[in-house]
């Protein structure tokens, strides 16, 4: 049995539409491609924060999807913790004094993905519903839909990553208390 | 002398690489290291003061430039026995992690115009050329003036660092292109 189906299994009884979820988006339905499917499920695994179903996600997306895919979902979950974090501030403050400055952090790899240009702005946008920034996730959309991808791609991408949140709020409660 | 928006004159250049018997020299040309930055610094003469300080420095800086996907290169008109034999005299230069090249013909120097027009050697000169092979950052100082590698370090991340993320678009602005 593979690490993502130990984890399935580990979702506690009252939260169990949850598993069922789970199973349903990462199956091989919908409008995703299976790297745009492993992407967002990694980065949305990654924004998530359990660290089992971290671990089992990205188990699975390296056993299914080329290595750079996986690593661009690395990336996208890691600078979209930071972006979401400072574009948010800078968009509810909605000073222009702030907006002026420059922000100078590296986000380089956003502007160069090792995959799919357009999947690793899918992943951003996942992580940015997570994360909770509206000019962000206003962004990204606009970005994925001037790429090529559909209205079908962002709609099942933010459906996998709301599982995955949820999933990881589930096995929380599996967690052992200090 | 060249400036920023030149490109980097094309060479191909003998360098100390190694103390290693056998492995000391290889070539190093401008087509090594392709989609990199180049920090290309130059100093006067091997066996000078100043010189192995601030050589040690981006010795000891080697890996923040390789984090930031740049190569580290050290040019004089010395030839590349003379580097050798400096790296082995010098305890600072023994373990140096970037070639030290041998800019012998001075045709590099000349072709960027730091030859000192009284000494004949190269100024003290630093370039950081982006990977299309253009000059984005140039210093040079007198002969006897060291230089600050956290410097260079910093105009290395300024130059690198932009926000290519579409969060930050304004209104009316298209797209955000790639540095």
């Amino acid at each position: 049995m593979s690490a993502l189906d130990d984890v399935r299994d580990a979702i506690p009884e009252p939260a169990k539409d949850l598993k069922l979820n789970l199973q349903a988006v990462l199956a091989a339905d919908g409008a995703l491609s299976p790297a745009q499917r492993w992407g967002t499920a990694v980065a949305a695994a990654i924004a998530s924060r359990n660290p089992r179903l971290r671990a089992a996600i990205l188990a699975e997306a390296r056993a299914q999807v080329d290595g750079a895919v996986v690593d661009d979902a690395i990336a996208a979950a890691a600078l979209m913790g930071m972006n979401n974090v400072y574009y948010r501030f800078r968009h509810l403050i909605g000073r222009a004094s702030y907006t002026d400055k420059p922000a100078r952090l590296r986000m380089n790899r956003i502007a160069k993905p090792a995959a799919s240009k357009v999947d690793f702005e899918l992943y951003c946008l996942a992580v940015s519903a997570i994360n909770g920034c509206a000019t962000c996730l206003q962004a990204h959309e606009t970005v994925v839909l001037n790429g090529g991808l559909t209205e079908e791609h962002v709609h099942d991408a933010v459906r996998l990553a709301s599982v995955v949140h949820g999933a990881a709020v589930a096995l929380d409660l599996t967690e052992p208390t200090p | 002398m060249l400036t920023i928006g030149d490109k980097f004159p094309a060479f191909r250049l003998k360098a100390a690489v190694s103390l290693e018997k056998g492995k000391e020299f290889a070539d190093v040309s401008d087509q090594d290291h392709p989609g990199k930055w180049k920090v290309i610094f130059f100093w006067p003469k091997d066996f000078t003061f100043v010189c192995p300080t601030e050589i040690a420095t981006f010795g000891k800086k080697n890996r923040d430039f390789n984090d930031r996907d740049a190569q580290v290169l050290g040019v004089s008109t010395d030839n590349e026995f003379v580097h050798v034999a400096w790296r082995k005299n010098h305890p600072d230069l023994k373990d140096l992690p970037f070639p030290m090249v041998s800019d012998i013909k001075h045709e590099l120097s000349r072709a960027l115009g730091i030859l000192h027009p009284e000494e004949g050697v190269a100024m003290r000169a630093t370039f950081i050329v982006d990977p299309q092979g253009v000059i984005r950052f140039v210093s040079v100082t007198d002969l006897s003036v060291g230089r600050n590698v956290d410097d260079v370090l910093r105009v290395l991340d300024a130059l690198q660092t932009d926000e290519l993320c579409p969060c930050n678009w304004q209104q009316g602005q298209p797209t955000l292109q790639v540095a």
